[in-house]
Protein backbone atom coordinates (compact mmCIF):
# COMPACT_ATOMS: atom_id res chain seq x y z
CA UNK A 1 0.00 0.00 0.00
CA UNK A 2 1.37 3.33 -0.73
CA UNK A 3 0.39 7.00 0.53
CA UNK A 4 0.19 9.39 -2.20
CA UNK A 5 1.36 13.20 -0.92
CA UNK A 6 -1.04 16.02 -1.28
CA UNK A 7 -0.53 19.48 -0.67
CA UNK A 8 -2.63 20.41 2.51
CA UNK A 9 -5.40 23.36 1.59
CA UNK A 10 -3.88 26.92 1.22
CA UNK A 11 -4.82 29.15 3.59
CA UNK A 12 -6.62 31.79 2.41
CA UNK A 13 -5.94 35.50 1.77
CA UNK A 14 -8.57 38.14 2.81
CA UNK A 15 -11.38 38.09 0.38
CA UNK A 16 -11.55 41.38 -2.09
CA UNK A 17 -14.96 41.98 -3.84
CA UNK A 18 -13.78 43.35 -6.86
CA UNK A 19 -10.71 40.60 -6.59
CA UNK A 20 -11.55 39.50 -9.95
CA UNK A 21 -12.43 42.45 -11.93
CA UNK A 22 -10.91 44.28 -14.77
CA UNK A 23 -8.13 46.83 -13.52
CA UNK A 24 -9.92 49.31 -14.94
CA UNK A 25 -12.95 49.13 -12.76
CA UNK A 26 -10.79 48.74 -9.49
CA UNK A 27 -9.04 52.08 -10.37
CA UNK A 28 -12.61 53.47 -11.02
CA UNK A 29 -13.85 52.18 -7.79
CA UNK A 30 -10.89 53.84 -5.92
CA UNK A 31 -11.76 56.79 -8.15
CA UNK A 32 -15.23 57.69 -6.74
CA UNK A 33 -14.17 56.41 -3.04
CA UNK A 34 -11.66 59.27 -3.01
CA UNK A 35 -13.62 62.12 -5.69
CA UNK A 36 -17.17 60.72 -5.68
CA UNK A 37 -16.54 60.90 -9.55
CA UNK A 38 -20.21 60.32 -10.97
CA UNK A 39 -18.72 58.13 -13.96
CA UNK A 40 -16.53 56.25 -12.13
CA UNK A 41 -19.67 54.74 -10.25
CA UNK A 42 -21.16 54.61 -13.74
CA UNK A 43 -18.08 51.84 -14.54
CA UNK A 44 -18.41 50.23 -11.33
CA UNK A 45 -22.32 49.82 -11.29
CA UNK A 46 -22.10 48.70 -14.80
CA UNK A 47 -19.05 46.14 -14.14
CA UNK A 48 -21.28 44.76 -11.45
CA UNK A 49 -24.67 44.77 -13.62
CA UNK A 50 -22.36 42.42 -16.00
CA UNK A 51 -20.77 40.47 -13.38
CA UNK A 52 -24.20 38.92 -12.45
CA UNK A 53 -25.92 38.49 -15.12
CA UNK A 54 -26.79 34.52 -15.54
CA UNK A 55 -23.91 32.88 -17.97
CA UNK A 56 -26.45 31.65 -19.68
CA UNK A 57 -27.37 34.69 -21.60
CA UNK A 58 -24.35 35.79 -24.22
CA UNK A 59 -23.28 39.50 -23.80
CA UNK A 60 -20.57 41.06 -26.09
CA UNK A 61 -18.06 42.14 -24.11
CA UNK A 62 -16.44 44.87 -26.30
CA UNK A 63 -19.69 46.88 -26.20
CA UNK A 64 -21.57 48.66 -23.28
CA UNK A 65 -24.57 47.86 -21.23
CA UNK A 66 -27.46 49.77 -22.98
CA UNK A 67 -29.04 52.17 -20.43
CA UNK A 68 -32.48 50.68 -21.88
CA UNK A 69 -31.36 46.91 -21.54
CA UNK A 70 -34.02 45.63 -18.90
CA UNK A 71 -32.51 43.27 -16.23
CA UNK A 72 -35.15 40.45 -16.44
CA UNK A 73 -36.79 40.45 -19.51
CA UNK A 74 -33.07 40.93 -21.58
CA UNK A 75 -30.19 40.00 -19.19
CA UNK A 76 -31.73 36.84 -18.01
CA UNK A 77 -31.46 38.14 -14.42
CA UNK A 78 -34.19 36.53 -11.78
CA UNK A 79 -35.10 37.67 -8.43
CA UNK A 80 -32.25 36.02 -6.53
CA UNK A 81 -29.75 37.53 -9.34
CA UNK A 82 -31.11 40.87 -8.72
CA UNK A 83 -30.79 40.41 -4.87
CA UNK A 84 -27.08 39.60 -5.07
CA UNK A 85 -26.52 42.16 -7.39
CA UNK A 86 -28.12 44.83 -4.25
CA UNK A 87 -26.48 43.00 -1.64
CA UNK A 88 -22.95 43.26 -3.30
CA UNK A 89 -23.47 47.32 -4.11
CA UNK A 90 -24.62 47.13 -0.38
CA UNK A 91 -21.26 45.86 0.77
CA UNK A 92 -19.55 47.80 -1.85
CA UNK A 93 -20.61 51.25 -0.95
CA UNK A 94 -21.55 50.71 2.19
CA UNK A 95 -25.36 51.46 1.54
CA UNK A 96 -29.01 49.80 2.68
CA UNK A 97 -31.13 49.48 -0.08
CA UNK A 98 -34.75 48.56 0.73
CA UNK A 99 -37.06 46.41 -1.36
CA UNK A 100 -39.01 49.35 -1.77
CA UNK A 101 -36.28 50.85 -3.77
CA UNK A 102 -35.34 48.29 -5.54
CA UNK A 103 -38.52 46.85 -6.65
CA UNK A 104 -38.61 49.92 -8.95
CA UNK A 105 -35.70 49.43 -11.09
CA UNK A 106 -36.13 47.55 -14.10
CA UNK A 107 -33.21 48.60 -16.66
CA UNK A 108 -29.36 48.94 -16.51
CA UNK A 109 -29.82 52.96 -16.97
CA UNK A 110 -32.14 52.96 -13.89
CA UNK A 111 -29.78 51.06 -11.80
CA UNK A 112 -26.97 52.99 -12.61
CA UNK A 113 -29.14 56.33 -11.93
CA UNK A 114 -30.95 55.00 -8.93
CA UNK A 115 -27.42 54.22 -7.15
CA UNK A 116 -26.14 57.87 -8.06
CA UNK A 117 -28.84 59.04 -6.51
CA UNK A 118 -28.67 57.03 -3.40
CA UNK A 119 -24.82 57.58 -3.07
CA UNK A 120 -25.31 61.42 -3.80
CA UNK A 121 -27.98 61.30 -0.47
CA UNK A 122 -25.23 60.42 1.39
CA UNK A 123 -23.21 62.15 3.95
CA UNK A 124 -19.64 62.51 2.53
CA UNK A 125 -18.19 60.69 5.46
CA UNK A 126 -20.25 57.41 4.56
CA UNK A 127 -18.45 57.31 0.93
CA UNK B 1 -43.10 -3.80 -12.89
CA UNK B 2 -39.30 -4.12 -12.69
CA UNK B 3 -37.73 -6.10 -9.62
CA UNK B 4 -33.98 -4.94 -10.11
CA UNK B 5 -32.63 -1.58 -11.56
CA UNK B 6 -29.66 -1.19 -13.65
CA UNK B 7 -26.98 0.64 -12.57
CA UNK B 8 -26.13 1.92 -15.93
CA UNK B 9 -23.26 5.30 -14.96
CA UNK B 10 -21.41 5.92 -12.12
CA UNK B 11 -19.53 9.40 -11.18
CA UNK B 12 -16.56 9.46 -8.68
CA UNK B 13 -14.78 12.44 -7.10
CA UNK B 14 -13.70 10.95 -4.31
CA UNK B 15 -10.15 11.24 -2.16
CA UNK B 16 -9.05 8.20 -4.48
CA UNK B 17 -9.47 9.70 -7.42
CA UNK B 18 -12.15 11.67 -10.17
CA UNK B 19 -12.17 8.75 -12.18
CA UNK B 20 -13.52 5.60 -12.70
CA UNK B 21 -10.33 4.21 -14.09
CA UNK B 22 -8.34 5.94 -11.08
CA UNK B 23 -10.78 4.66 -8.72
CA UNK B 24 -11.06 1.19 -9.91
CA UNK B 25 -7.09 0.89 -9.84
CA UNK B 26 -6.55 2.00 -6.86
CA UNK B 27 -9.32 0.09 -5.01
CA UNK B 28 -7.66 -2.52 -6.50
CA UNK B 29 -3.88 -1.40 -5.69
CA UNK B 30 -5.00 -0.50 -2.12
CA UNK B 31 -3.58 3.52 -2.50
CA UNK B 32 -5.18 5.27 -0.18
CA UNK B 33 -6.44 8.53 -0.12
CA UNK B 34 -5.46 9.43 3.31
CA UNK B 35 -2.82 12.46 3.72
CA UNK B 36 -1.76 14.98 6.86
CA UNK B 37 -4.41 17.10 7.04
CA UNK B 38 -4.71 20.89 8.51
CA UNK B 39 -8.30 21.57 9.66
CA UNK B 40 -8.17 24.58 11.47
CA UNK B 41 -4.82 25.65 11.66
CA UNK B 42 -4.82 24.76 15.37
CA UNK B 43 -1.26 22.92 16.23
CA UNK B 44 -2.65 21.21 19.01
CA UNK B 45 -6.16 19.86 17.81
CA UNK B 46 -5.48 16.18 18.06
CA UNK B 47 -6.80 15.11 14.21
CA UNK B 48 -4.21 15.28 11.78
CA UNK B 49 -5.42 12.98 8.53
CA UNK B 50 -8.26 13.22 6.39
CA UNK B 51 -8.88 12.18 2.85
CA UNK B 52 -9.36 15.59 1.09
CA UNK B 53 -10.10 15.44 -2.63
CA UNK B 54 -7.56 16.14 -4.88
CA UNK B 55 -7.97 19.60 -7.55
CA UNK B 56 -10.89 21.09 -5.50
CA UNK B 57 -10.32 24.04 -3.24
CA UNK B 58 -13.19 26.24 -1.76
CA UNK B 59 -10.74 29.00 0.04
CA UNK B 60 -14.02 30.72 1.47
CA UNK B 61 -17.39 30.47 1.51
CA UNK B 62 -17.39 32.96 -1.61
CA UNK B 63 -17.65 30.96 -5.03
CA UNK B 64 -15.31 33.26 -6.59
CA UNK B 65 -12.52 32.06 -4.52
CA UNK B 66 -13.21 28.01 -5.16
CA UNK B 67 -11.62 25.92 -7.91
CA UNK B 68 -12.07 23.08 -9.28
CA UNK B 69 -10.97 20.59 -11.98
CA UNK B 70 -10.96 22.03 -15.79
CA UNK B 71 -13.71 20.46 -18.00
CA UNK B 72 -16.51 20.78 -16.00
CA UNK B 73 -18.58 24.01 -17.25
CA UNK B 74 -20.59 25.25 -13.78
CA UNK B 75 -22.74 28.40 -14.94
CA UNK B 76 -23.08 31.59 -12.87
CA UNK B 77 -26.72 30.76 -11.93
CA UNK B 78 -26.28 27.44 -10.80
CA UNK B 79 -22.38 27.98 -8.91
CA UNK B 80 -24.17 31.38 -6.87
CA UNK B 81 -26.34 28.67 -4.63
CA UNK B 82 -24.19 25.58 -4.51
CA UNK B 83 -22.27 24.73 -0.99
CA UNK B 84 -18.90 22.99 -1.88
CA UNK B 85 -20.19 19.88 -1.91
CA UNK B 86 -22.57 20.79 -4.38
CA UNK B 87 -19.79 21.53 -6.58
CA UNK B 88 -18.69 17.79 -6.22
CA UNK B 89 -21.72 16.64 -6.67
CA UNK B 90 -22.55 18.82 -9.83
CA UNK B 91 -19.25 17.11 -11.31
CA UNK B 92 -19.75 13.50 -10.32
CA UNK B 93 -23.71 14.05 -11.92
CA UNK B 94 -21.92 15.15 -15.23
CA UNK B 95 -19.34 12.22 -15.17
CA UNK B 96 -22.26 9.83 -14.37
CA UNK B 97 -25.09 11.27 -17.15
CA UNK B 98 -21.86 10.94 -20.15
CA UNK B 99 -21.04 7.47 -18.49
CA UNK B 100 -24.52 6.67 -18.76
CA UNK B 101 -24.71 8.06 -22.10
CA UNK B 102 -27.68 9.59 -21.52
CA UNK B 103 -28.97 12.45 -23.74
CA UNK B 104 -30.76 16.22 -22.47
CA UNK B 105 -34.35 15.02 -23.18
CA UNK B 106 -33.45 11.71 -21.30
CA UNK B 107 -32.52 13.99 -18.22
CA UNK B 108 -34.85 16.30 -18.83
CA UNK B 109 -37.99 13.23 -19.43
CA UNK B 110 -40.46 13.52 -15.87
CA UNK B 111 -39.72 9.74 -15.98
CA UNK B 112 -36.39 10.84 -14.74
CA UNK B 113 -35.85 11.41 -10.90
CA UNK B 114 -33.10 12.53 -8.71
CA UNK B 115 -32.80 11.50 -4.92
CA UNK B 116 -29.67 13.41 -3.22
CA UNK B 117 -28.15 12.81 0.65
CA UNK B 118 -26.57 15.04 2.05
CA UNK B 119 -26.24 16.71 5.72
CA UNK B 120 -26.28 20.31 4.47
CA UNK B 121 -23.25 22.67 4.70
CA UNK B 122 -22.40 23.47 7.77
CA UNK B 123 -19.72 25.63 6.80
CA UNK B 124 -21.80 27.74 4.58
CA UNK B 125 -24.71 28.36 7.30
CA UNK B 126 -21.71 29.03 9.68
CA UNK B 127 -20.38 32.17 7.77
CA UNK B 128 -23.94 33.23 6.30
CA UNK B 129 -25.40 32.87 10.19
CA UNK B 130 -22.34 34.77 11.74
CA UNK B 131 -23.03 37.75 8.97
CA UNK B 132 -26.70 37.62 9.57
CA UNK B 133 -26.03 37.94 13.08
CA UNK B 134 -23.55 40.93 12.92
CA UNK B 135 -25.87 43.29 11.67
CA UNK B 136 -28.68 41.89 14.10
CA UNK B 137 -30.37 39.60 12.10
CA UNK B 138 -31.33 42.75 9.41
CA UNK B 139 -29.17 41.49 6.39
CA UNK B 140 -28.18 38.46 5.51
CA UNK B 141 -26.89 36.61 1.94
CA UNK B 142 -29.59 36.05 -0.48
CA UNK B 143 -28.09 32.49 -1.15
CA UNK B 144 -27.58 31.59 2.12
CA UNK B 145 -30.56 29.50 2.51
CA UNK B 146 -30.40 27.40 -0.76
CA UNK B 147 -26.44 27.02 -0.12
CA UNK B 148 -26.38 25.85 3.30
CA UNK B 149 -29.59 23.24 4.51
CA UNK B 150 -29.62 20.61 4.00
CA UNK B 151 -31.88 20.39 0.67
CA UNK B 152 -28.98 21.87 -0.42
CA UNK B 153 -28.26 19.44 -3.09
CA UNK B 154 -31.63 18.68 -4.42
CA UNK B 155 -32.77 22.40 -4.71
CA UNK B 156 -29.87 23.37 -6.73
CA UNK B 157 -29.27 20.11 -8.80
CA UNK B 158 -32.84 19.69 -9.83
CA UNK B 159 -32.96 23.30 -11.12
CA UNK B 160 -29.57 23.15 -12.96
CA UNK B 161 -30.10 19.84 -14.70
CA UNK B 162 -33.93 20.79 -15.12
CA UNK B 163 -35.78 17.57 -12.96
CA UNK B 164 -39.59 16.98 -14.14
CA UNK B 165 -39.52 13.83 -12.01
CA UNK B 166 -39.75 12.56 -8.52
CA UNK B 167 -37.12 14.75 -6.38
CA UNK B 168 -36.07 14.46 -2.67
CA UNK B 169 -33.34 14.62 -0.16
CA UNK B 170 -32.49 12.32 2.69
CA UNK B 171 -31.40 13.01 5.98
CA UNK B 172 -30.18 9.61 8.17
CA UNK B 173 -26.39 10.93 8.75
CA UNK B 174 -24.04 7.99 7.51
CA UNK B 175 -26.84 6.09 5.81
CA UNK B 176 -28.51 9.12 4.03
CA UNK B 177 -26.92 7.87 0.88
CA UNK B 178 -28.03 4.23 1.41
CA UNK B 179 -31.49 5.36 1.65
CA UNK B 180 -31.11 7.42 -1.36
CA UNK B 181 -30.85 4.29 -3.39
CA UNK B 182 -32.86 2.20 -1.32
CA UNK B 183 -36.18 4.65 -2.28
CA UNK B 184 -34.92 4.94 -5.84
CA UNK B 185 -34.94 1.54 -6.45
CA UNK B 186 -38.38 1.85 -4.86
CA UNK B 187 -39.76 4.23 -7.60
CA UNK B 188 -38.17 1.90 -10.18
CA UNK B 189 -40.20 -0.99 -8.71
CA UNK B 190 -43.13 0.76 -8.07
CA UNK B 191 -43.23 1.90 -11.86
CA UNK B 192 -43.08 5.65 -10.94
CA UNK B 193 -40.10 6.45 -12.50
CA UNK B 194 -38.09 5.11 -15.32
CA UNK B 195 -35.18 6.19 -14.15
CA UNK B 196 -33.01 7.45 -11.21
CA UNK B 197 -30.23 9.77 -10.66
CA UNK B 198 -28.81 9.50 -6.65
CA UNK B 199 -26.36 11.75 -5.70
CA UNK B 200 -24.33 11.62 -2.78
CA UNK B 201 -21.92 14.32 -1.31
CA UNK B 202 -20.04 15.35 1.97
CA UNK B 203 -17.99 18.38 2.66
CA UNK B 204 -14.66 18.16 4.45
CA UNK B 205 -13.55 20.55 6.42
CA UNK B 206 -13.80 21.97 10.41
CA UNK B 207 -17.40 22.72 10.25
CA UNK B 208 -18.62 19.31 8.62
CA UNK B 209 -16.15 17.09 10.60
CA UNK B 210 -14.58 18.23 13.80
CA UNK B 211 -18.08 17.83 16.04
CA UNK B 212 -17.70 14.29 15.38
CA UNK B 213 -13.93 14.98 16.98
CA UNK B 214 -16.09 16.47 20.06
CA UNK B 215 -18.36 13.27 20.26
CA UNK B 216 -14.56 10.92 20.54
CA UNK B 217 -15.32 9.38 17.18
CA UNK B 218 -12.62 10.39 14.87
CA UNK B 219 -9.14 8.62 14.56
CA UNK B 220 -6.11 11.17 16.50
CA UNK B 221 -3.52 8.54 14.88
CA UNK B 222 -1.67 11.26 13.17
CA UNK B 223 -0.03 8.58 10.78
CA UNK B 224 -1.90 8.54 6.96
CA UNK B 225 -0.63 4.47 6.77
CA UNK B 226 -2.38 3.25 9.62
CA UNK B 227 -5.42 5.89 10.90
CA UNK B 228 -8.49 4.13 9.36
CA UNK B 229 -7.82 0.65 9.92
CA UNK B 230 -11.28 -1.62 10.03
CA UNK B 231 -11.71 -4.57 11.78
CA UNK B 232 -7.90 -4.17 13.37
CA UNK B 233 -7.66 -4.06 17.16
CA UNK B 234 -5.76 -0.84 17.15
CA UNK B 235 -8.04 1.10 15.45
CA UNK B 236 -9.09 4.32 17.13
CA UNK B 237 -11.50 5.79 15.00
CA UNK B 238 -12.95 7.11 11.72
CA UNK B 239 -10.86 9.52 9.19
CA UNK B 240 -13.28 12.10 7.35
CA UNK B 241 -13.44 12.85 3.45
CA UNK B 242 -15.46 14.77 0.97
CA UNK B 243 -16.28 14.46 -2.50
CA UNK B 244 -19.24 12.98 -4.24
CA UNK B 245 -20.76 9.82 -5.69
CA UNK B 246 -23.71 9.33 -8.46
CA UNK B 247 -25.16 6.21 -9.53
CA UNK B 248 -27.26 6.23 -12.53
CA UNK B 249 -30.44 3.55 -12.03
CA UNK B 250 -32.51 2.45 -14.81
CA UNK B 251 -35.82 0.28 -14.94
CA UNK B 252 -33.81 -2.70 -17.07
CA UNK B 253 -35.92 -2.81 -19.87
CA UNK B 254 -35.16 0.70 -20.29
CA UNK B 255 -31.78 0.38 -20.26
CA UNK B 256 -31.44 -2.16 -22.68
CA UNK B 257 -34.09 -0.66 -25.46
CA UNK B 258 -31.73 1.96 -25.76
CA UNK B 259 -28.67 -0.02 -25.98
CA UNK B 260 -27.13 1.07 -22.37
CA UNK B 261 -24.84 -1.18 -20.72
CA UNK B 262 -25.16 -2.03 -17.20
CA UNK B 263 -22.72 -2.26 -14.42
CA UNK B 264 -24.82 -4.45 -12.19
CA UNK B 265 -28.68 -4.65 -11.22
CA UNK B 266 -29.66 -3.82 -7.88
CA UNK B 267 -31.61 -6.62 -6.95
CA UNK B 268 -32.80 -5.61 -2.90
CA UNK B 269 -32.52 -3.55 0.01
CA UNK B 270 -33.63 -3.97 3.77
CA UNK B 271 -33.34 -0.87 6.84
CA UNK B 272 -33.89 -2.15 10.36
CA UNK B 273 -33.18 0.35 13.17
CA UNK B 274 -31.07 -0.64 16.56
CA UNK B 275 -33.74 0.96 19.01
CA UNK B 276 -30.74 1.37 21.60
CA UNK B 277 -28.66 4.29 21.25
CA UNK B 278 -28.49 8.05 19.70
CA UNK B 279 -25.24 7.59 18.43
CA UNK B 280 -23.38 4.04 19.50
CA UNK B 281 -24.34 1.08 17.45
CA UNK B 282 -25.87 -2.13 18.86
CA UNK B 283 -23.54 -4.32 20.72
CA UNK B 284 -24.60 -7.43 18.57
CA UNK B 285 -25.33 -5.34 15.61
CA UNK B 286 -28.79 -6.68 15.48
CA UNK B 287 -30.52 -3.70 13.64
CA UNK B 288 -27.51 -4.08 10.96
CA UNK B 289 -28.24 -7.91 11.30
CA UNK B 290 -31.78 -7.61 10.29
CA UNK B 291 -31.49 -5.42 7.36
CA UNK B 292 -29.19 -7.69 5.92
CA UNK B 293 -31.75 -10.43 6.24
CA UNK B 294 -34.40 -8.07 4.98
CA UNK B 295 -31.81 -7.25 2.05
CA UNK B 296 -31.28 -10.20 1.23
CA UNK B 297 -34.65 -11.72 1.67
CA UNK B 298 -35.96 -8.80 -0.99
CA UNK B 299 -33.38 -10.00 -3.19
CA UNK B 300 -34.71 -13.44 -3.28
CA UNK B 301 -30.98 -14.89 -2.25
CA UNK B 302 -29.59 -16.53 0.88
CA UNK B 303 -26.50 -15.20 2.59
CA UNK B 304 -24.71 -18.18 1.33
CA UNK B 305 -24.82 -17.18 -2.34
CA UNK B 306 -23.36 -13.61 -0.87
CA UNK B 307 -19.70 -13.38 -3.06
CA UNK B 308 -18.61 -10.10 -1.48
CA UNK B 309 -19.71 -7.97 1.59
CA UNK B 310 -18.68 -4.36 1.69
CA UNK B 311 -18.54 -3.68 5.41
CA UNK B 312 -19.81 -0.13 6.83
CA UNK B 313 -16.68 -0.87 8.84
CA UNK B 314 -15.57 3.30 9.88
CA UNK B 315 -12.90 2.47 11.84
CA UNK B 316 -14.57 2.77 14.88
CA UNK B 317 -13.89 0.79 18.14
CA UNK B 318 -17.57 0.03 18.68
CA UNK B 319 -18.70 0.77 15.21
CA UNK B 320 -16.87 -2.16 13.88
CA UNK B 321 -17.05 -4.56 16.58
CA UNK B 322 -21.28 -4.55 16.18
CA UNK B 323 -20.53 -4.94 12.43
CA UNK B 324 -18.49 -8.18 12.46
CA UNK B 325 -20.39 -9.41 15.14
CA UNK B 326 -23.72 -8.98 13.08
CA UNK B 327 -21.89 -10.84 10.35
CA UNK B 328 -20.62 -13.63 11.78
CA UNK B 329 -24.22 -14.41 13.04
CA UNK B 330 -25.06 -14.68 9.46
CA UNK B 331 -22.02 -15.95 7.77
CA UNK B 332 -20.42 -19.61 7.88
CA UNK B 333 -17.11 -19.91 9.33
CA UNK B 334 -15.97 -21.27 6.16
CA UNK B 335 -18.02 -19.79 3.81
CA UNK B 336 -16.31 -18.28 0.68
CA UNK B 337 -17.86 -14.36 1.67
CA UNK B 338 -15.39 -11.85 1.21
CA UNK B 339 -15.70 -8.80 3.69
CA UNK B 340 -13.70 -5.59 3.09
CA UNK B 341 -13.67 -2.18 4.62
CA UNK B 342 -12.95 0.52 2.08
CA UNK B 343 -12.83 3.57 4.18
CA UNK B 344 -9.39 1.92 5.52
CA UNK B 345 -8.78 3.09 1.37
CA UNK B 346 -10.96 6.62 1.23
CA UNK B 347 -12.08 7.86 4.38
CA UNK B 348 -15.53 7.83 5.59
CA UNK B 349 -17.69 9.73 3.19
CA UNK B 350 -20.78 9.94 6.15
CA UNK B 351 -23.50 11.15 4.09
CA UNK B 352 -21.88 9.82 0.88
CA UNK B 353 -20.66 6.52 1.97
CA UNK B 354 -23.73 4.53 1.34
CA UNK B 355 -23.50 5.50 -2.35
CA UNK B 356 -19.51 5.49 -2.85
CA UNK B 357 -19.43 1.68 -1.75
CA UNK B 358 -22.54 0.96 -3.54
CA UNK B 359 -20.38 2.44 -6.65
CA UNK B 360 -17.37 -0.02 -5.95
CA UNK B 361 -19.53 -2.81 -5.04
CA UNK B 362 -21.15 -1.72 -8.61
CA UNK B 363 -17.55 -2.18 -10.39
CA UNK B 364 -16.59 -5.59 -8.90
CA UNK B 365 -18.45 -7.11 -11.57
CA UNK B 366 -17.08 -5.58 -14.35
CA UNK B 367 -13.37 -4.63 -13.12
CA UNK B 368 -13.41 -8.61 -11.60
CA UNK B 369 -11.85 -7.83 -8.62
CA UNK B 370 -12.79 -7.57 -4.58
CA UNK B 371 -11.31 -4.79 -2.59
CA UNK B 372 -9.23 -5.98 0.08
CA UNK B 373 -8.19 -4.71 3.47
CA UNK B 374 -4.79 -3.33 3.34
CA UNK B 375 -4.28 -1.90 6.63
CA UNK B 376 -5.24 -5.08 8.50
CA UNK B 377 -2.60 -5.99 10.50
CA UNK B 378 -4.18 -7.42 13.77
CA UNK B 379 -7.70 -8.49 13.32
CA UNK B 380 -9.70 -7.99 16.06
CA UNK B 381 -10.76 -11.21 17.76
CA UNK B 382 -13.95 -10.48 17.20
CA UNK B 383 -13.50 -10.96 13.34
CA UNK B 384 -13.04 -14.62 14.35
CA UNK B 385 -14.25 -16.89 10.98
CA UNK B 386 -14.56 -13.73 9.07
CA UNK B 387 -12.98 -14.02 5.86
CA UNK B 388 -10.86 -10.43 5.43
CA UNK B 389 -8.06 -10.55 2.99
CA UNK B 390 -5.56 -8.19 2.93
CA UNK B 391 -5.36 -7.50 -0.50
CA UNK B 392 -7.67 -7.43 -3.63
CA UNK B 393 -8.80 -10.49 -5.11
CA UNK B 394 -9.46 -11.12 -8.49
CA UNK B 395 -12.98 -12.65 -8.82
CA UNK B 396 -16.19 -12.77 -10.85
CA UNK B 397 -18.21 -12.13 -8.21
CA UNK B 398 -22.76 -13.15 -9.05
CA UNK B 399 -23.98 -11.65 -5.70
CA UNK B 400 -22.46 -8.54 -3.62
CA UNK B 401 -23.71 -6.60 -0.62
CA UNK B 402 -23.69 -3.44 0.51
CA UNK B 403 -23.49 -2.62 4.69
CA UNK B 404 -24.46 1.57 6.01
CA UNK B 405 -25.16 2.27 9.69
CA UNK B 406 -26.04 5.80 11.00
CA UNK B 407 -26.68 7.71 13.94
CA UNK B 408 -30.14 6.50 15.85
CA UNK B 409 -29.03 3.05 15.17
CA UNK B 410 -29.85 3.02 11.81
CA UNK B 411 -29.02 0.60 9.01
CA UNK B 412 -29.14 -0.24 5.37
CA UNK B 413 -28.06 -3.09 3.19
CA UNK B 414 -28.83 -3.68 -0.49
CA UNK B 415 -27.92 -6.37 -2.49
CA UNK B 416 -26.41 -6.08 -6.05
CA UNK B 417 -26.03 -8.93 -8.98
CA UNK B 418 -23.93 -9.33 -11.84
CA UNK B 419 -26.06 -7.95 -14.95
CA UNK B 420 -28.01 -9.72 -17.64
CA UNK B 421 -25.33 -10.88 -20.07
CA UNK B 422 -28.16 -9.26 -22.88
CA UNK B 423 -26.82 -5.62 -21.25
CA UNK B 424 -23.21 -6.33 -18.93
CA UNK B 425 -20.87 -4.06 -19.20
CA UNK B 426 -17.35 -6.25 -20.23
Amino acid sequence: MSTPSVSPIPRRAPFDPLGKFPEGVKAAYTKYLQTADAAALDTVVLAVVRDYVPKTVVLPTDQPLPDNARLIADLGFDSLAISETVFFLEDLFKVRITNAEIIKVRTVGELRSFVRAKLASLPARKR
Amino acid sequence: MPSTAAITGLGFITSIGLTKAEVANRLRHGQSGLVEFDFCGNPRHPVKVAAPVPGFYFDGPNWREWSWPAGYEIPRETVRGLPPHGVYAFCAIEQALADAGLRLEDITSSDTGLFCASAGSPYMMWHHLEELAASQYERGHPLSVVSSIAGTLNFNLAAHFRITGAVAGFVSACTSGSHAIGYALDEIRLGRQQRMIVVAAEELNAQTDLPFAAMRALSTNPDPATASRPFDVERDGFVPTGGAVVLILEAPELAQARGAKAYAEISGWGQAADGYNVATSHPEGLGLRNAMLRAAKDAGIAMSDVDYINAHATSTPAGDRSEALALRSLIAPDARTIVSGTKGLTGHGLSMAGVMEAAFCALTFSEKFLPGNPKLVNPDPVCKGLNLPKESIAADPRIVMNNTSGFGGSNVCHVLRAPSPAFARS
